[in-house]
């Protein structure tokens, strides 16, 4: 059986620099993945790739045996993939229902209808009222995503990306900014709303990978030093050099 | 459910109130209210563009012309053709034309496209112009309007009164819709393409066909507008497909403010009455026409409908102010 997510000696150049020099690791059905590395060592743009925002050099990307490399963020997001971002990008002036909203009818097939009313769908609305309790944004869901705090900003973020129901998930640096109260509570939220997906996640907070998951995968200059369970990666030698010892 | 009602009684109320005015205004009154009508359709379509997708077009015009244009050309050639027929002929010719320019477009925002809709307007002024055997060029074409046919009996339509009648009833039903339109799924998506076209994307939209569809569907319902542009003046020449004509429905919107679904509605009556009174006395009409539009985008960027809609929040508190066409002017708040 072929593997379920295989990242095959990604390269990615602008205009002669060099930001990844061939990416390799492999991510198992059902698996929490991170990857970490310090900063400028390509991560974001890895993400970038993967989920469709910018098209690899060279490389491939194979998701269930095909090759997705280069194909647009809107058909990866139809085969099951949804990322979330570093900086909020949410929809500010709408409200938090109307946010969560437009993933879910998008899931729903409910794109450009001229004539229904997502609104008046009700298995739609559930949907959303659903995501809503699991990021705990209920009580808010009539205001304008503006007006939320920082930490319900992220919850909303991830609330967004779990709205097209996706089985790959990719969230980019999900507690970045945040306090270690609002951390501990957003790992909890992470790991509830994930599970039985699977996840690959950036972080820069140990804490947050260590207790989140499975596998490490450490990119460094650009290339993977190493790929392996949370244990071998804290005692290794070379990860220590290039990253964890800094820290 | 409360805010519907009230937008549903509004539009009754409208409705009714148009119906009672071909007993209360007289013939020239009534002449500009049907004027009134048809242009507060092509300026709810271009609010769509505008105010809701957030996209300036400076082309609005090739589609309100087109629709002009291959009205009479239709009548002209097509004898004896009926008059839904020439409906039917000046909207699909609208929808195929903003299909091919919506094509050549849909990958270019901001100023590329506001430009590149300029140049397509002033194309299709150039080959208007040129294309004499055709359009008539600088003479324009002189038409009658075609007779009404409802299957049972037909209506003459020559007549201020009958015309209005139908105008009303089609143009306010294409109103309607477009209020309709933007409650939908495609309505909705065309709101959140404005806030975070980005994020939409990865949210399964392809925002490249969104944006071809409601250039369509904008440019076909400007188109309709155009139709009964010809019908209404039984004439038309090249400045329906001028730049003007675009100017003018950006002022309009302006004038009315984009925030809400009714403020370029409302324009169209500021515009249109003010219009005939200076232009009654003065010569220079254009000029004040223009003053106005320095001075609103200067010190009244939200429009008449947003002075309206501070007032009413002043006196009536926040609570109320979803009155009208709220569910649509709170999206189409940026």
């Amino acid at each position: 059986m072929s593997d379920y997510l295989h990242i095959r000696d990604i390269h990615k150049d602008f205009s002669g620099l060099k930001v990844l020099t061939g990416v390799e690791f492999k991510v198992k059905e059902k698996e929490r993945h991170a990857v970490i590395g310090p900063n400028g060592a390509g991560k974001t743009t890895l993400f970038n790739i993967i989920s469709g925002k910018f098209k690899p050099s060279s490389g491939a990307i194979l998701f269930k045996g095909k090759d997705i490399s280069g194909k647009p963020p809107h058909v990866l997001n139809r085969h099951g993939l949804a990322r979330s971002f570093q900086i909020t990008n949410v929809f500010q002036e709408l409200s938090v229902f109307n946010n969560v909203l437009a993933g879910v009818r998008s899931h729903y097939g409910l794109r450009y209808h001229f004539f229904k009313i997502p609104d008046h769908n009700r298995r739609i609305c559930e949907k959303v009222e659903d995501i809503l309790t699991q990021v705990g944004l209920t009580d808010v869901k009539d205001q304008p995503a503006s007006s939320l705090s920082y930490g319900q900003q992220r919850a909303l973020e991830i609330g967004i990306t779990l709205s097209t129901d996706p089985e790959l998930i990719l969230l980019d640096e999900p507690t970045a900014g945040m306090t270690r109260e609002e951390t501990d509570r957003a790992i909890t939220m992470i790991d509830q709303v994930t599970a039985g997906r699977t996840l690959i996640i950036i972080e820069h907070d140990m804490d947050v990978v260590f207790s989140l998951a499975d596998t490490i995968s450490v990119l460094h200059y650009g290339t993977i030093l190493v790929s392996d369970t949370p244990e071998k990666i804290r005692n290794d030698q070379r990860v220590k050099d290039a990253y964890l010892g800094e820290g | 459910m409360k805010q519907k009602s009230i937008s549903i009684m509004t539009i009754v109320v409208l409705f009714l109130a148009g119906i009672f005015m071909p007993v209360i205004l007289k013939q020239y009154h009534l002449n500009m209210l049907t004027e009134i009508v048809i242009f507060s359709l092509y300026a709810v379509s271009y609010n769509l563009l505008l105010g809701y997708a957030g996209l300036l077009s400076f082309g609005h015009a090739a589609f309100f012309g087109l629709g002009a244009f291959v009205t009479a050309v239709a009548i002209i050639h097509i004898p004896g053709i009926s008059l839904w027929n020439v409906i039917l002929l000046g909207f699909a010719s609208t929808v195929f034309a903003g299909l091919i320019l919506g094509g050549l477009l849909l990958r270019h925002k901001g100023s590329y496209f506001a430009l590149l809709t300029l140049a397509f307007n002033a194309l299709f002024y150039a080959v208007a112009t040129k294309w004499h055997s055709v359009t008539g060029g600088d003479d324009g074409l002189s038409i009658t309007r075609p007779d009404l046919n409802l299957g049972f009996t037909t209506l003459p339509l020559s007549g201020l009164t009958s015309f209005y009648y139908l105008t009303l009833a089609i143009m306010g039903v294409a109103i309607v819709f477009c209020w309709y339109f933007t409650h939908t799924a495609m309505g909705k998506t065309v709101v959140l393409m404005r806030e975070n076209e980005d994020r939409m994307k990865f949210l399964g939209y392809n925002t490249n066909i969104s944006r071809l569809i409601l250039f369509t569907f904008t440019g076909a319902v400007a188109g309709l507008a155009g139709v009964f542009y010809t019908f209404h003046f039984q004439f038309v020449s090249i400045s329906a497909v001028s730049v003007d004509m675009t100017t003018a429905v950006l002022l309009m919107v302006f004038v009315g403010g984009t925030k809400t679904f009714w403020g370029p509605i409302l324009g169209v009556f500021v515009y249109v009455i003010f219009q005939n009174y200076l232009s009654n006395i003065t010569d220079r009409w254009p000029l004040f026409m223009g003053l106005i539009f320095v001075l609103m985008v200067l010190y009244v960027p939200g429009g008449l409908s947003g002075i309206i809609m501070d007032l009413w929040q002043r006196f009536f508190g926040k609570k109320d102010n979803n009155g009208g066409e709220s569910a649509a002017a709170e999206e189409a708040t940026p």
